[in-house]
């Protein structure tokens, strides 16, 4: 294991803005009492505003339990979590809709087909969560057309249902959802998988330019390559603990920990077989042991 | 909602047959040609001129002992239907987010339900709340409601743990904006199809407690009440049980087709086929027996 | 992890180096399809050969045609889906004159098939060892006994850690990757000579697909398997790939070794892909670390 990432981004370097996001020695358990798993070790992570900070694993690398326990979905057992400088730690439920209706924190999920109800037309899902805080539906809406068009599809979505659009589409209204409340934080989980190369490539674009408007992004998912043209730093998380971290040059181009070297000889890339299948064995075999 | 019912044949269909027989409920017992309770001296007659459907074993007339029968039959069934709902679906509902205490009571109750044989405890509360229609079916509602506690839980089970809902949690939506906004649309489909089956078993529940000489007391007449002593003189009049059957089955059939219409117009099952088709052109019948190592 | 023997396997051992000479085991010609409900030409003429132990890798986003083609070579298109001109060749047999009878015996035996989503063609209550086993009784006629220790020897040849194990379990005990393994182990349980994989990695984790990938690699080197590859991701087909084409609306837009494609295309949507790709792979960061 390597340090934890601490390091503070670049571009904050004189004056150090208070971080976003703070999560110092996070453990998660899972499960009932007798039959408890642990699904994070003493996971730390700071995001500083404006900041994209991109989480790689794989399936079964508490990846989503991260992103889950950040926003209050799964308690943690041990360790403190700090948004927007709020211990929200110890917060009850109602602590938790208090904070959740100022919509600081956002979420996109994976899977656009089932983030957005398919009962509800556009509209009512891009401002629910503006109507969620008493904000009228007049206004809302128009908010709810100028995200559209930060986010590239046309108002006319608006009146559609979700099975109507397609996947690219229906993502693209999960991006906008989020923005909808000007959250300074917004994780993301896998929010590219789903989706074919083109529609993943307009969707990076997008997170690309909402990075330089000054939203943190915390970007999970295990395409490094999609992590990596987007973050500014990268972790890389197995089995429930950060085992390296730093910018995505360093990570990708000398990585240290044996599994961010087998991911890295895993990814396929236009030059062919990177790592050849020998060494891939080999580190596999090493991280078994 | 309404209106894509409607654009449904069957939606309509079934509208219109409700219709006609809320109609009769309301209606019915002032058409009655003839006194339903009057006995004659023509005991199970043919059809003829004076009684269009016959008489019974009494001689009574068997189309005013229909048409007054109809509304104590409808409104019984209905009640039975309408309490069950209330008592099961609506705890069904609050059991996914009223938390662990509620949950667990409701499910024993439940259980309790079940397990109660049925005719005992219609006694049972007949002897304490006294002898009455009303009575007999708030019994069988409560009775029945364990298939709506059931359902509607079950449906809020598999929306509760959805990505939407989480994400208007996330939101800061409370538990009331969650059940009317995202729950309610997902629940009212099984809800319904429950409804028209609980309505269709009233109308022999309301009839075999008559029998048992629980809630509607005889001679008064009902639709199930027709049916039953009908049979009971097949052999000289075989054709006597169709009308009240006929009835009977009508209403049920068009409650079970709007329970359909209702499930294919909201229903999530045909809206994702719908998605399938369009987002995957390329990939046709994924169902398709493929031959993973020729096994076939 | 032990290594079997080549001769562990079903199938034939093809000499190690197979020439592109060699006659090939699957000729695709001009094959167009046609969707006969709405009269429409899906897929426009498509053509490769392919010999022993290559592959041939066809890339496009869905929609393509290309699972189309694929469906047309194992001739279970669709119903109402047929193909309308062409000809493909299994073997040297021209598929379209063949028999029911005649498929049943062909397929598994010379070509096979691996998909996406390897839960869905897995019966779940049933063992996978067990169903890996009656492939190769039905198939090969194997008596119960000899048909359970191939099996476990096909689950060891795909690279499954404890195959008397994973034998006795069921899907659902299983991963992703490892289901994709078994499905990949009864595909070649009765040695067919060619295996086609459709988005056969797509849903699996990076790591997780290198070994699949590999493991495709291994079994082509060692037994001369021959490989069709379909995949919407560029680099899948380039790591495994010695022919590549490039699909989009039923068209085969681009087509050419391998190196030729990526290093030289022609076709502005293949530009376009490789451009995607180097801006969000890993090639930008690879490529600096080369050159210092």
């Amino acid at each position: 294991m390597t340090r934890p990432p601490h390091t503070p981004p670049a571009a904050g370097a004189e004056e150090n803005p208070p971080p976003v996001l703070e999560v110092t020695g996070l453990d998660v358990h899972y499960g009932p009492r007798r039959r408890r798993r642990q699904a994070l070790h003493g996971v730390s992570l700071s995001v500083a505003p404006a900041e994209t900070v991109g989480i790689i694993g794989e399936t079964g690398s508490g990846k989503s339990t991260l992103a889950r326990a950040v926003l209050g979905l799964v308690p943690a057992s041990a360790g403190s979590i700090l948004i927007d400088g709020e211990n929200v730690t110890a917060h009850r439920d109602r602590q938790w809709r208090a904070l959740r209706r100022r919509g600081v924190v956002q979420y996109v999920f994976q899977d656009p087909l089932r983030s957005l109800d398919p009962d509800l037309t556009i509209e009512d899902s891009l401002v629910e969560p503006l109507l969620v805080r008493g904000v009228a539906r007049q206004e809302a809406v128009g908010r709810a057309r100028t995200l559209l068009d930060r986010v590239r599809l046309s108002d006319g979505l608006l009146t559609r249902l979700p099975g109507e659009l397609s996947g690219g589409q229906r993502q693209r209204v999960a991006v906008a959802r989020a923005l909808i409340t000007e959250p300074r934080l917004v994780v993301l989980d896998e929010p590219v998988s789903a989706l074919d190369s083109a529609n993943r490539v307009q969707i990076l674009e997008i997170l690309k330019e909402l990075g330089a408007s000054g939203v943190a992004l915390v970007f999970i998912s295990h395409d490094l390559g999609s992590v990596a043209g987007v973050a500014d730093r990268v972790a890389v998380l197995y089995r429930g603990e950060l085992v390296e971290s730093g910018t995505a040059r360093d990570v990708v181009g000398s990585p240290r920990h044996a599994y961010t070297r087998l991911l890295v000889g895993s990814a396929p890339t236009l030059r062919g077989a990177r790592t050849d299948r020998a060494r891939r064995a080999e580190l596999r075999e090493l991280l078994d042991a | 909602m309404v209106r894509r019912i409607l654009g449904l044949t069957t939606g309509r269909i079934a509208v219109a047959i409700l219709t006609v027989i809320a109609l009769l409920a309301v209606l019915g017992p002032l058409f009655a040609p003839q006194d339903p309770l009057a006995t004659s001296d023509h005991p199970l007659a043919g059809t003829s001129g004076s009684h269009w459907l016959g008489t019974d074993y009494l001689g009574r007339d068997v189309l005013s002992r229909l048409l007054d029968g109809s509304r104590v039959s409808v409104l019984g069934s209905l009640e039975v239907a309408v309490t069950a709902l209330v008592v099961g679906a609506v705890p069904g509902i609050l059991s996914v987010y009223l938390g662990r205490a509620f949950e667990w009571v409701t499910l024993r109750l439940v259980d309790t339900l079940v397990a109660l044989p049925f005719l005992l405890f219609a006694v049972a509360v007949i002897a304490l709340l006294g002898n009455g229609l009303t009575q007999a079916m708030l019994v069988t509602g409560v009775l029945v409601s364990p298939l709506f506690y059931r359902v509607s839980r079950a449906a809020t089970l598999s929306v509760a743990r959805s990505q939407y809902v989480e994400a208007a949690i996330i939101s800061g939506a409370s538990i009331g904006w969650i059940v009317r906004r995202h729950v309610w649309a997902k629940v009212l489909p099984p809800i319904a199809v429950a409804f028209a089956q609980t309505v269709g078993v009233g109308f022999v529940i309301v009839s075999s407690l008559t029998f048992l000489g629980i809630g509607v007391q005889p001679p008064e007449p009902t639709w199930g009440g027709l049916l039953a002593s009908d049979l009971g003189y097949l052999g000289q009049k075989p054709w006597a049980p169709v009308a009240p059957a006929l009835l009977i089955m009508a209403t049920v059939w068009a409650g079970n087709l709007l329970a359909d219409a209702i499930r294919d117009v909201s229903g999530e099952a045909g809206r994702a086929l719908i998605d399938a088709r369009r987002a995957r052109p390329d990939r046709l019948d994924k169902t398709d027996p493929a031959p993973a190592g020729g096994t076939r | 992890m032990t290594r079997p023997s080549a001769d562990l396997l079903p199938g034939r051992t093809a000499p190690a180096g197979p020439s592109a000479s060699a006659s090939p085991v699957l000729s695709v010609r001009d094959v167009r399809i046609t969707d006969r409900a709405s009269g429409r030409e899906i897929v426009h003429g498509v053509s490769f050969d392919l010999p022993p132990g290559r592959t041939v890798g066809i890339v496009g986003e869905s929609g393509s045609g290309k699972t189309l083609t694929c469906r047309a070579t194992l001739g279970i298109l669709p119903p109402h889906f047929e193909v309308s001109d062409g000809t493909i060749e299994i073997d040297g047999t021209d598929i379209s004159t063949l028999t029911p009878a005649r498929w049943t015996e062909l397929r598994g035996a010379t070509i096979s098939a691996v998909f996406q989503d390897p839960a869905s063609y897995l019966n779940p209550s049933v063992r996978v060892g067990a169903q890996i086993a009656e492939v190769l009784r039905v198939k090969r006629g194997l008596k119960r006994r000899e048909a359970r220790e191939r099996a476990v020897e096909l689950l060891r040849a795909v690279h499954l850690r404890d195959p008397e194990l994973v034998y006795a379990q069921y899907t659902y005990e299983l991963s992703g990757g490892m289901l994709q393994r078994v499905l990949i182990a009864a595909a070649i349980a009765a040695g067919p000579r060619i295996l086609i994989a459709d988005e056969a990695t797509t849903a699996l984790d990076v790591t997780v697909q290198a070994e699949i990938l590999d493991l495709l690699a291994d079994l082509r080197e060692r037994t001369g398997l021959a490989l069709v590859v379909v995949s919407h991701d560029l680099a899948v087909v380039a790591q495994l790939c010695d022919e590549v084409l490039v699909m989009r609306g039923g068209e085969v837009l681009e087509q050419g070794p391998t190196r030729t494609v990526l290093g030289a295309p022609r076709h502005d949507y293949t530009k376009l892909l490789i451009a995607e790709h180097e801006q969000y792979g890993l090639e930008k960061f690879l490529d600096l670390k080369e050159t210092p």
